[in-house]
This record gives structure tokens, C-alpha cells and sequence, in this order.
């Protein structure tokens, strides 16, 4: 802190360059008071070998530990596949709907074209459109059905065909 | 000193009940223990004892239940073509708590929505004040058209919405008005068929229930189905109805009368094939129309027959053989005295002693009081009652009267006399058509109907959406056996052809030359009946009804036609005034049924091509246009087709002339010999030349069998095989309509239904 305050007001000195000096202040501080105080410290250094030291085989243990684990790996498969299977069913949930919606869009569509061909096909219009064309309604006798049972519900095509030239 | 070294001393060498790292170590679990407790048991606080509560608050959160309007029930002619239906379109709504400036937004919605100058619902001061009500809802506009709601969704405004709404479509626009009605704003049928069958046409509304996310997006949703409206077959043919109403209005244009009315019926059948009224209205414009328009003349009003009522007393005593059709009447030169009343024939008629099919083609009204006398009024009565006057027919129309007919006990001395000359009786245009069908058949009273019979579907009973299967008319039909509830013999069938010469009289010799038609025999009576004056209740001099009812052919009818002008101007008489109507309608009729001619043809009179020509001005063809469509349909003269199609021509006239008792025979060999109609050189500017038109016959297939096969192979094999489909269910096909192996016209709608 003091370096730091002193760095703040200094230039010149680099951060690791003002912390190593604070440290030293602090170490040389650490000697005086060591040196006023009385009972002797003693350092010793004990050194540990544990390189003969091996952990025992437990194989119960692993056992347990592989049947717990496996046992995990289970429960979280189950978990995982739920919620899988749970939001896959919402997210299925959701193309169903506009499945659905698009069906009836389709069929709405269907009905209006239905209407849409009834419009077009009325009488009425076909008449005058076949008016302004130059067709006029058929003579008594100008039309002949080849079929012995016209079907008036049956859409029919028309052919003209010339009148036979007079017998010679 | 040593007291407390000892203190510290005991303190450090005396041993501690629990070691120091045992208890902080139950402490902290512990700790755990208790706070895993207490997440444990609001878990079960919440979960378990609060579960119904938080279980209902996310229902009712998430859930949402919608009620979904039955669409309602398709009216379709006999041969399968719309004539009402139900579509989806926009509604326009708003949430006003949205719309920050309400008052530019009602000015630019009004000024797309507000298309009808007639409608207040949609100007910018009703919308404002909706915008303004304080409430979340608004509407701006109901069932707009599809430019009308692309218009609004251009503006782009916030707040403002769209939402699907049933509309009733009529594509006709005015055809058979009056028998189908209209649709109010709410679904409603207020008029003809939509409200005589409101609640069958209706269906019943369906519940979806849907849950839904936080976006409010559905997620999920179960539906209790809406029972659709049932759909209805008419008896009406769309193109006869249609043939129908031009000839009415064309009878409308000359005489300028109040109203007219035609009925086509069937005579073997008594389905109604055409029903036209005049003045008519646009059911998709019901809130343009008086409320005057939507009055049924048909069923609903009634006038004096007039002469046509003489066929009933004819007809009555031809069949208790009071009279023979050679029998001498003695009209005492057209004068009678029936009870202190003297009846005069019409002015001009000076009949003396003439024979009945005589009397009943000049229309004496003595010659009827005659007959009727000879009857006496109780059998006149039955026969009355039995043609099916005095009572409704129960056709499946609204607003349907009886018409007047006094019981016996209270006829006066004269009413014998009036009601044989049709008078002192009311009766409706159905009825009239009925009675004139009920002689043409052989004399079997057949109730009329507006709707085809019901018959079960072959696929599925309840089907509700699928199209009907044509029931077209069909030339050569007998009365079915047995009859039809509500029919009955009226007449003997030789009684009933005795009658059909008599009528057969009236059109070539009597009052009814008018209605002679080209080709075809015809039969009928004219009727011209004055109208009571309000004002005096006394005989108009001015105010006419004049009507004309009959059928054709004679000698194997196919159709009857009633004619009934409501107070024409200038000439009044059923004989000009109506009698060209059915000669109008009956013509056009059976040559679209393909009825053989059974008489020769004759070239077109002067009046009719000019009537043709007076036709195809009216409608707008200029000279230019008519040249290049002849000249389109013209081949050039060195066009190899021109040749082949004159080859074919010849070969195809020869081929019906060959067949064995085939009628057309005789029709066919005019067209190939030219003795047909014919256009003149000078007339050839103004009317095409004529030539024979071929109808060859109609390509049949035999339907594939589609039993067993899924819903994907039994559109692709039906398509393949040239056919449509109409599926319903899932699954395998389990039935099929038409059954496999029939031999139908190509294209004909296949329905199938499947199941798991």
C-alpha cells in the first residue's frame, strides 16, 4: 500500500520494481523485531519419503464405485431421454399445429377456388362473354346429341360441322 | 500468578468431551441438513399440498378455449353446382389501448374500409368512437373483401388485427333469389331456404381447446369438431333457371308489369326444375334491396287463375265422363244466366253451338259453365281439391299460402259458374304448374319439391363436405312406382290424354298460338283475369293478371310451364303477353335436355331472327368484334381440316340416321341435308351462318376398383385413370361410390371413404 502510494506520486520505477523494494523494507523490518525477541527459534527440516507408500487395492470398492457409476450413467440416460422425449413432444407439439393450420389453410383455399370456379361458371357470365364472342343461342334442331341419353350435368365440347352440300 | 497458569495449564492438558473437529463438523452438516430441510419441505409445500391451486392458475394461464363456428351447409343445384357457400374472410379488429393516435387511425382505416356508401358501421366517426369506447376490443370492419383487407395490412398499423369470419357467397348473384334467400350478419338465414332450413344449414359450434406459450403461440390443442351444416341439393337446374329468368325478363322489358313469375317443373317427378321471379334482388346485397323483392310470388301469392282454371273443368268432366271432347256445347251465342248472373264470353266472341275441344280452345266462358253445370259442384269440388287447390303443396319453401278456395257449404248459386272460368279462386303459380303437370303425366297428382330427395351417401351417411352426386333430368322418365307420399291419381290416364289433345288444340288453333314452339309439340291454356281494385274491391277494367300454363312435348311431356304476368301494360292478355314467355323458355328448355323433336322443324320466322338479332345487339356484340370471331371460327377455304370436317359431317349424320329407332334420326338428317334453319344471304351480317353443332358423345371410363389401397395410391391410380376424388376419413379405402367397373363420363368426382 505504501508502495503503492508512493509509486503513485513517483515516476521513474516500474510496479515489480517498487514491490521488491517494499518486500525488502518489510523483510528488514521482520529482522529488527526478530531480534528483540527472546526465545530461540529453531528451524529443522524433516523430510517424508512416502515413495514406498501405494494405495491398497480396494477392489469392493471399486466395485461399488463401478455399480454407482453405472447406476448414475442410467439415471442420467433416463433423464436425458425424458427431457429429450419431453421437449422434442413440445417442439412436435408446435409443427403439429402448423400442420394444422396448414391444412385448413389449404382446404380454406380449396372453398375458394370452389366459389371462385362457381362465379366464373354461372350462367349469366358465359352467355355474355359467348355474346361479345359473335356466338348466339343455337337454332331448333342446329344441335345434334350423338349420345341417345345426354347427360345435361356432363360439361359437353362442341364441334361444328358443315352442312352437307346438296345431293347432285 | 499460578491460579491462572493452572487454569491455562488444566485448559491445555485436560481431554474435551467432543473433539473440536467433530462438532464444527456436525455443525456445518447441520446447517446443511437444515436448509436441504427446509428446501425440502417447501418443495413439498408447493409440489404436493399446493399442487390442485398451482395446477388450475397455469390452466387457466395457459389454456385457452375457443368456440369454432360451424360453417354452414352448401346449396347446390342437381347437377353439383354451388349455388350458396361459405367461405373464410377477413374481419378487421383493433385493440385500442395500443393505438397511441386513434383519431388518424380511424381517418385512414375509414378511408380504405368505408367502400359502401350505405354503411354506417364503417365511417370515420363510428370507428373514432370505438376507438375511444375505453375497451380492449374494436371492431373496424367486418368480412371485407380480400382488396379491402390487403389495403389495411398495407397500412401497417399497430394495434389493428385481423381475424377469419364465415361469409355466405351467392355466385349466381340473382339467380333463384327468391328461393334461396339470404344470410344476415350473424348467420341467420332470413329469407327462402336459408331460413326454412336455418337450423340444418347452421350446424353446431365445435370447442378447441388450446394450450398456449408465453408468446401466446399455440402449443398443443384438442378439438371437439363443429358439425358442420348440412349440405341441400335443389331440384333447380342452374342453366334451365337461368334460361328461365332471361325469358321473364325479357316479358319484364315489354310489358313493364308489376311482377312475373315462371315455373319449370317436372312432370314425372314434380321437381321444381326452375322457379323465376321478377322483380329479384342480389342476396350478396341483401342491405341494397327493399324488402318487397324478397316476397315469393310463387307460394306466397295468390290471384285468380282465369281461364286457366277451365283445364280443371274440363278435366273433372272428361274423367266422370259428363262430356266427350266431340261433344256440341250450346253457348247461347256467348251469353249465360247462372243464378240471376249473366256471364258473357269475351267481347267479340259470338259462340253458338260448338264442340268442347272447340269451347276450350277459343276460352268460352259459357262453354266451361256449361261443363261445370253438367258436372254439378260437388264432384267440381273433389276434382278442385284433388288437382291440389285449397291446400299447400308442402314444398319445402316458406311463407307458403293455400290459396282461396270457399268450402261447398258455402258456395253461392253463380259460384259454380265463376270458379269454372277461374274465378271466386285464388291460386299460386306452383299450384298452377302442379295441376298442369298432373294432366301431362297421365293424371297423377305429384306434390311439388324444391329439394331432392334425401338419399343416404354410399360412403358415409353424415358426410358433410363432400359435393352431391348430379341428378340431372333425364328425357324419357316415367312417374315412379309406387308413388310418393302425398301423390294420387286425380284423373284416368285416358282421361288425361283426352285432355292433352284438347290443350294441344288450345296452342294450334285456339288462343294459344303463341306457344307453338319449333320442333316440338306443345299443349297449354292462356288465362287473363282481371284484378280486384282496392279501391272499389270491384273488377279492374285496367288491372290484369295474365298467365299461361302448359307442358311439351304433347305425346310424351317432359315439362310443364306457368307463366303468371302481374299487371302487364299495353296488351294484357295471357295469349300475347305470356304465351310467348313459355313458348320462350319451353323451346330453350328441351333442346338443353336433348329432348327429341317430335315434329318437323321449320325455318326461324322473321319475328324470331329478329328477336335473335335484337338479342345479340342487346348484348353488346359490335361488327367488329362479331367479324373476327366468324372469321376465327371460319376455316380457310383451302384448309385441309375444312374438307375432313365436311366428311365427318356427313359420316356423323349418317351414323344416328342408322340407328335403330333412335330419334334423333329425324333431326339429324334436316341438319345434313339442309333443311334446317338456314340463314338468308341478307341476313347473313347480322345473324351467323348456321350450321349443325355436334355434341359427340360423351367419353365414358370404367371406374378402377380403389378398395384396400391407401388414401396416396387411391388419388394417384383415380388421377391417372382420369377421375377426382373425394376423400374422407383415414386410412385404407373401405367403400367406394360409384361401385368399380362403372362405366361414368371422364372426370366424374369419385367418393371414398376410408378408414383404420
Amino acid at each position: 500500500m505504501a508502495a503503492m502510494t508512493t509509486g503513485y506520486y513517483e515516476t521513474g520505477r516500474t510496479w515489480s520494481a517498487r514491490i521488491a523494494e517494499h518486500n525488502a523494507a518489510l523483510l528488514a523490518q521482520q529482522e529488527m523485531r526478530r531480534r528483540r525477541i527472546r526465545t530461540p527459534e529453531f528451524f529443522l527440516a524433516k523430510n517424508f519419503d512416502n515413495s514406498r507408500l501405494v494405495k491398497a487395492p480396494d477392489p469392493v470398492r471399486m466395485r461399488e464405485m463401478r455399480i454407482f457409476g453405472a447406476a448414475l450413467t442410467v439415471l442420467f440416460s433416463l433423464v436425458m431421454v425424458y427431457g429429450l422425449q419431453h421437449f422434442y413432444a413440445i417442439e412436435s407439439s408446435y409443427h403439429v399445429e402448423q400442420e394444422k393450420q396448414l391444412r385448413d389453410q389449404l382446404r380454406e383455399e380449396n372453398r375458394q377456388l370452389h366459389l371462385t370456379q362457381a362465379e366464373l361458371t354461372q350462367p349469366g357470365r358465359i352467355d355474355s362473354m359467348a355474346r361479345q364472342l359473335g356466338l348466339s343461342t343455337p337454332q331448333p334442331g342446329q344441335v345434334i346429341h350423338a349420345d341417345a341419353r345426354p347427360d345435361s350435368a356432363t360439361p359437353a365440347v362442341a364441334q361444328a360441322i358443315a352442312p352437307a352440300p346438296p345431293a347432285q | 500468578m499460578q491460579p491462572a497458569v493452572r487454569t491455562i495449564r488444566n485448559r491445555i492438558h485436560a481431554p474435551r468431551a467432543v473433539p473440536l473437529k467433530r462438532l464444527r463438523f456436525w455443525l456445518i452438516c447441520l446447517f446443511f441438513i437444515l436448509w436441504a430441510a427446509a428446501i425440502s419441505g417447501r418443495l413439498f409445500w408447493l409440489q404436493i399440498v399446493r399442487h390442485q391451486e398451482f395446477v388450475a392458475r397455469a390452466e387457466k394461464q395457459q389454456r385457452r378455449t375457443f368456440e369454432v363456428a360451424p360453417r354452414r351447409g352448401i346449396l347446390f343445384d342437381r347437377n353439383g353446382h354451388e349455388l350458396a357457400m361459405t367461405v373464410q374472410v377477413d374481419s378487421i379488429y383493433a385493440d385500442p389501448t395500443a393505438i397511441d393516435d386513434k383519431q388518424t387511425a380511424a381517418h385512414a382505416l375509414a378511408a380504405v374500409v368505408h367502400t359502401d356508401p350505405d354503411d354506417d358501421e364503417t365511417t370515420e366517426a363510428q370507428i373514432a368512437a370505438r376507438l375511444t369506447s375505453g375497451r380492449s376490443f374494436a371492431w373496424i370492419a367486418r368480412r371485407v373483401t380480400p382488396a379491402v383487407s390487403a389495403a389495411v395490412k398495407a397500412l401497417n398499423l399497430k394495434g389493428v388485427y385481423f381475424d377469419k369470419e364465415f361469409q355466405r357467397f351467392y355466385p349466381d348473384n340473382e339467380i333463384a333469389a327468391q328461393v334461396l334467400g339470404y344470410v344476415g350478419i350473424d348467420d341467420a338465414g332470413l329469407a327462402g331456404l336459408e331460413q326454412r332450413f336455418d337450423a340444418q344449414l347452421h350446424g353446431a359450434p365445435g370447442r378447441m381447446y388450446a394450450a398456449m406459450d408465453a408468446r401466446r403461440k399455440v402449443l398443443g390443442s384438442t378439438e371437439r369438431e363443429p358439425q358442420p351444416g348440412r349440405n341441400m341439393v335443389l331440384t333447380i337446374d342452374e342453366n334451365i333457371q337461368f334460361l328461365a329468368e332471361r325469358a321473364l325478363d325479357h316479358a319484364m322489358d315489354r310489358t313493364k308489369a308489376d311482377n312475373g313469375t315462371v315455373v319449370v317443373q317436372d312432370v314425372h317427378t314434380g321437381q321444381i326444375l326452375a322457379l323465376a321471379i321478377r322483380p329479384t334482388f342480389n342476396p350478396n346485397q341483401f342491405r341494397h334491396s327493399a324488402p318487397g323483392l324478397l316476397r315469393d310470388h310463387a307460394v306466397s301469392d295468390v290471384y285468380e287463375p282465369g281461364s286457366t282454371f277451365k283445364l280443371v273443368t274440363y278435366s273433372a268432366a272428361l274423367d266422370q265422363h259428363v262430356v266427350t271432347p266431340d261433344d256440341i256445347l250450346d253457348c247461347h251465342g256467348s251469353v249465360i244466366t247462372v243464378a240471376g248472373r249473366v256471364i258473357h264470353d269475351d267481347k267479340g266472341d259470338h259462340f253458338g253451338r260448338i264442340s268442347v275441344h272447340d269451347a276450350l280452345a277459343h276460352s268460352s266462358n259459357v262453354g266451361a259453365i256449361e261443363v261445370a253445370m253438367k258436372m254439378g259442384p260437388e264432384r267440381f269440388y273433389q276434382y278442385i281439391r284433388a288437382f291440389g287447390f285449397g291446400a299447400r303443396s308442402g314444398i319445402e319453401l316458406p311463407g307458403e299460402t293455400r290459396g282461396l278456395l270457399s268450402p261447398l257449404n258455402r258456395w253461392s248459386g253463380s259460384s259454380i259458374a265463376s270458379i269454372a272460368m277461374g274465378q271466386e279462386v285464388a291460386v299460386t303459380p306452383i299450384q298452377l304448374s302442379t295441376m298442369v303437370s298432373t294432366i301431362a303425366n297421365g293424371g297423377v297428382y305429384l306434390p311439388p319439391h324444391i329439394l331432392m330427395p334425401t338419399q343416404p351417401s354410399a360412403t358415409d351417411p353424415n358426410q358433410k363436405g363432400a359435393a352431391p352426386q348430379p341428378a340431372p333430368v333425364r328425357p324419357g322418365e316415367e312417374v315412379p312406382d309406387p308413388l310418393p307420399e302425398g301423390a294420387h291419381r286425380v284423373m284416368a290416364t285416358l282421361s288425361s290424354a283426352q285432355m292433352r289433345k284438347m290443350m294441344e288444340g288450345v296452342v294450334l288453333f285456339g288462343t294459344g298460338k303463341e306457344a307453338q314452339l319449333n320442333g316440338y309439340s306443345s299443349a297449354g291454356k292462356t288465362g287473363t283475369a282481371q284484378k280486384i281494385d282496392p279501391a272499389t274491391h270491384k273488377y279492374s277494367k285496367t288491372m290484369h293478371v295474365a298467365s299461361f300454363a302448359g307442358f311439351a312435348p304433347v305425346n310424351n311431356p317432359m315439362i310443364a310451364v306457368a307463366v303468371v304476368i302481374d299487371n302487364p301494360r299495353g296488351n294484357y292478355y295471357g295469349a300475347s303477353v305470356s304465351a310467348p314467355v313459355f313458348a320462350e323458355v319451353a323451346q330453350q328448355v328441351l333442346e338443353y335436355l336433348g329432348v327429341p323433336h317430335d315434329t318437323e322443324l321449320h325455318a326461324v320466322r322473321a319475328k324470331d331472327k329478329q328477336n335473335a338479332v335484337h338479342e345479340d345487339e342487346d348484348a353488346g356484340s359490335d361488327n367488329a368484334a362479331y367479324a373476327f370471331s366468324t372469321a376465327a371460327n371460319e376455316l380457310p377455304s383451302d384448309d385441309p381440316l375444312r374438307a375432313a370436317a365436311q366428311q365427318q359431317a356427313m359420316q356423323q349424320a349418317k351414323v344416328p340416321a342408322s340407328a335403330a329407332g333412335s330419334v334423333h334420326a329425324s333431326p339429324a338428317q334436316p341438319a345434313a341435308t339442309g333443311q334446317a334453319v338456314s340463314a338468308t344471304p341478307a341476313n347473313a351480317a347480322a345473324q351467323p351462318t348456321t350450321r349443325a353443332v355436334m355434341l359427340p358423345d360423351v367419353k365414358r371410363l370404367r371406374v378402377p376398383s380403389l378398395t384396400g389401397l391407401p388414401m396416396r395410391k387411391v388419388i394417384e391410380q383415380a388421377g391417372a385413370a382420369g377421375f377426382e376424388v373425394q376423400m374422407s376419413g383415414t386410412g385404407l379405402c373401405r367403400q367406394q361410390s360409384p361401385d368399380p367397373g362403372t362405366m361414368v363420363p371422364a372426370g366424374t368426382r369419385i367418393q371414398v371413404r376410408c378408414g383404420r
